[in-house]
């Protein structure tokens, strides 16, 4: 299941059993029903840095030279690509914790509801037993959950290799 | 079957829809808009931006809706696009659509753009708008198909008669010709009694509500009074304030046009950035009082992000100065707005109004009887007052001259969306209207006149005196008509007639048929309405006057043929012009 949530995840929807699953009766995103060639995750990785690019500025943030700039440079950049990228998670994704607890507590694995037999959900570290699964153990890291995709339906015939155009200015 | 609400903003538009049912909740539709080329995705509000790309700017397919295409684009991309170039975006257009000045119906918008780009009328702009949505409801939900009289758009309260018909006329053009209007602080009204279906508890007869809707373009203030009638509560609109052209966007504007003094030169799309940035900055200021500033960055053009930026920052006290004190300053209950008289031949342009203080406007809407309303309850509505620290100062301002007046401070109604409840309370409305719910009470909130020229013999050089004839009293309601009584007009048939035609807000109590000898200062002039009767020219006719306020709100002027005469029986109407003259 993991597997095809996260194809369907790229390709920009949650399968309803899947969303079921996690206690959405309804994914919130609308798509557009026009039959289109189904995209490989290829393309979905592409949208995804393009709306980063064009929301956020992200690649050309990654990779501009930043060793020349003070901190004070770069941070005042980053404030404005943080809130901007946050507004993109929000927007975009449904995003939850694996397990809602109190990190540095010791928590069951149940705590994790229908992800609790999941391979891949929970990973064990530390003391791990002789054999056998644990019952549970000390929340290092709640882990993230994504709950919904919703992507922008894109045209079929959008270049999606094209990140960002590059501007002219007709003077 | 669904009930359906519109929200035609100034700066966004919202919808919503309602199961049949009066338990069935209010859901907010998310408007699937394009949000880039070939990019099409679903928001909550769809920006009320309309850009007009020339044929050649995007490939077709680029632009295509999954319900329809074209050149003409609504929504975040609109917006985002119109940033990037010149005299393209039309904004406001429902601000246009009640500027008397301008040629409403003609192909005005945008206003600067170059020799040879097209044009939209405001009509045209707004039509888009519900184009759009209603495009998107149908593809989207092709088995709950929306009929005219369910679906409920709202419009400013002092949307004056004829933007109200334009906004009509709009809706007709879209393909609802019998949708009905709402006012917009009776939609958030709504709203609230949706999410409180314990209202008739928390109200009592003799109440006072007042809404204050400071939205992206315009500031709306209405009286809704409770009052009991045959053993429950109702409630009844009382006011209505003027309209005022200031809101939101303004506010945002004179934080970015401060911010950017102390900037290098920003371009047309940096500035652009800059106002989004003033406004998440200023929402962040007043809502946390400890800070102090708030960093604003505007990304250079080029690709080079960190070294091309150009910080700032916005400073408590300045958000303090200009929006708290410039917009809500603290005043007495007898400031009045200053208006200055504006020069005769001004650019073509919105009336934007001159003075920025919100809470003198509500003085002067409080203060209109003379004596103060003092409301006992407040609904705030409009995103501006997500900032909590305005919604304090209004309060605290009204709260003061309650106060003065030996009254208890005035409670605020909480629990309200204030971005969608205007689109949920007219969802909420368009079912109790068909299904026999609450409705508040009101009928049209302006009363008219029709100008008559005194019988004198002519003078040179001086105009004979006018005097004003109420041809419908205030509060006139929906789906009632009446006759202008005692008095006949006669007409030349065959050319056109034209009223001079007056309207007021705050004249409450002159009866229909009324003649008032001079024309009073609380009434102001609208574009003539005009009437052609088809016959033989130089004839005359002799007619008599009738009002009509159809079901859906709207109010029509009648002419009918006098009994005895050769034109009994007949019957024309008169049609607003849409322009008011020079005089």
């Amino acid at each position: 299941m993991a597997f095809r949530a996260f194809f369907s995840i790229l390709g920009g929807s949650l399968p309803a059993d899947i969303a079921r699953a996690h206690g959405y009766e309804k994914a919130p995103a609308k798509r557009a029903e026009t039959p289109r060639e189904q995209p490989g995750p290829e393309s979905g990785a592409l949208q995804l840095l393009g709306l980063m690019q064009r929301e956020a500025r992200l690649i050309d943030f990654f990779l501009e030279d930043i060793s020349p700039y003070t901190d004070e440079q770069v941070g005042a950049g980053v404030r404005s690509i943080h809130a901007q990228c946050q507004d993109l998670l929000r927007k975009h994704f449904r995003l939850a914790p694996v397990i809602d607890g109190v990190e540095g507590t010791f928590v069951k694995t149940e705590s994790a509801g229908a992800l609790a037999r999941e391979p891949g959900a929970i990973r064990f570290t530390g003391n791990l037993p002789p054999q056998g699964r644990p019952a549970g153990g000390v929340l290092r890291h709640r882990g993230w959950r994504a709950d919904s995709v919703a992507l922008p339906a894109v045209s079929p015939k959008q270049n999606l290799s094209i990140l960002a155009p590059a501007e002219l200015e007709v003077e | 079957m669904r009930y359906f609400g519109i929200d035609l903003g100034t700066t966004n538009c919202a919808a919503a829809s309602a199961a049949p049912g009066q338990d069935a909740p209010v859901e907010q539709f998310a408007i699937p808009q394009l949000v880039a080329p070939g990019e099409v995705f679903a928001e909550t509000v769809l920006p009320s931006a309309l850009y007009l790309a020339s044929g050649d700017e995007f490939p077709a397919e680029a632009l295509e809706l999954p319900w329809g295409g074209g050149t003409r684009i609504a929504g975040r991309f609109a917006l985002r696009r119109g940033a990037e170039t010149t005299g393209r975006l039309v904004t406001s257009a429902k601000s246009w659509l009640s500027a008397t000045q301008a040629e409403r119906t003609a192909p005005i918008l945008p206003p600067n753009a170059p020799p040879g780009v097209e044009r939209v009328s405001p009509v045209e702009a707004s039509r888009a708008f519900l184009e759009h949505i209603l495009g998107a409801w149908r593809h989207l939900h092709p088995g709950e198909p929306l009929q005219d009289r369910c679906v409920a758009l709202t419009v400013p309260a002092s949307f004056d008669e004829v933007a109200r018909q334009l906004t009509q006329r709009a809706a007709e053009q879209a393909g609802l010709p019998e949708l009905i209007l709402l006012e917009e602080p009776q939609a958030a009204l709504y709203a609230w009694i949706e999410a409180h279906p314990d209202w008739r508890e928390l109200l009592k007869p003799g109440d006072l509500i007042l809404v204050v809707d400071v939205g992206g373009g315009t500031t709306d203030f209405t009286l809704i009074r409770a009052a009991e009638r045959e053993g429950s509560l109702e409630l009844e609109r009382i006011a209505v304030g003027d309209h005022l052209l200031l809101g939101g966007d303004n506010m945002d504007l004179a934080l970015a046009h401060a911010a950017a003094q102390r900037m290098p030169k920003l371009d047309a799309a940096q500035f652009h950035a800059l106002w989004q940035q003033c406004r998440l900055a200023k929402e962040a200021l007043l809502e946390d009082p400890s800070r102090t500033e708030a960093p604003l960055a505007v990304a250079g053009r080029g690709s080079s992000l960190i070294g091309g930026t150009i910080r700032g920052k916005l400073q408590r006290e300045e958000v303090e100065a200009i929006l708290v004190d410039g917009f809500f300053p603290r005043v007495g209950s007898h400031e009045a707005p200053v208006r200055r008289r504006r020069a005769a031949l001004a650019e073509l342009g919105l009336p934007y109004e001159q003075d920025p203080a919100i809470t003198k406007h509500l003085a002067a809407f409080l203060r209109r009887g003379g004596e103060l309303a003092c409301p006992t309850h407040v609904l705030f509505n409009g995103g501006v007052f997500r900032a909590a620290r305005l919604r304090e100062r209004v309060t605290e301002v009204l709260n003061g001259w309650l106060a003065e007046e030996g009254r208890p401070p005035a409670q605020v109604l909480e629990g309200g969306d204030l971005m969608h409840a205007v689109a949920r309370g007219a969802a909420f409305y368009a079912r109790a209207r068909n299904e026999g719910g609450i409705r508040i009470r009101g009928g049209i909130p302006h009363s008219y006149y029709i100008g008559i020229e005194a019988a004198m013999p002519a003078v040179p050089g001086l105009k004979p005196p006018l005097k004003a004839l109420s041809v419908v009293p205030f509060g006139m309601e929906e789906g009632t008509q009446a006759a202008v009584p005692g008095r006949d007009f006669a007409l030349y048939v065959g050319e056109p007639a034209e009223f001079r035609f007056f309207v007021s807000s705050s004249r409450k109590h002159d009866p229909i048929g009324e003649l008032l000898e001079e024309i009073p200062e609380e009434l102001e002039e609208l574009a003539p309405v005009e009437i052609r009767l088809d016959g033989e020219p130089g004839t005359v006719a002799r007619v008599t006057l009738e009002v009509h306020v159809t079901e859906t709100g709207v109010l029509e002027l009648w002419a009918k043929g006098l009994p005895g005469t050769p034109h009994e029986g007949r019957r024309w109407k008169l049609e607003f012009q849409l322009r008011r003259q020079r005089a």
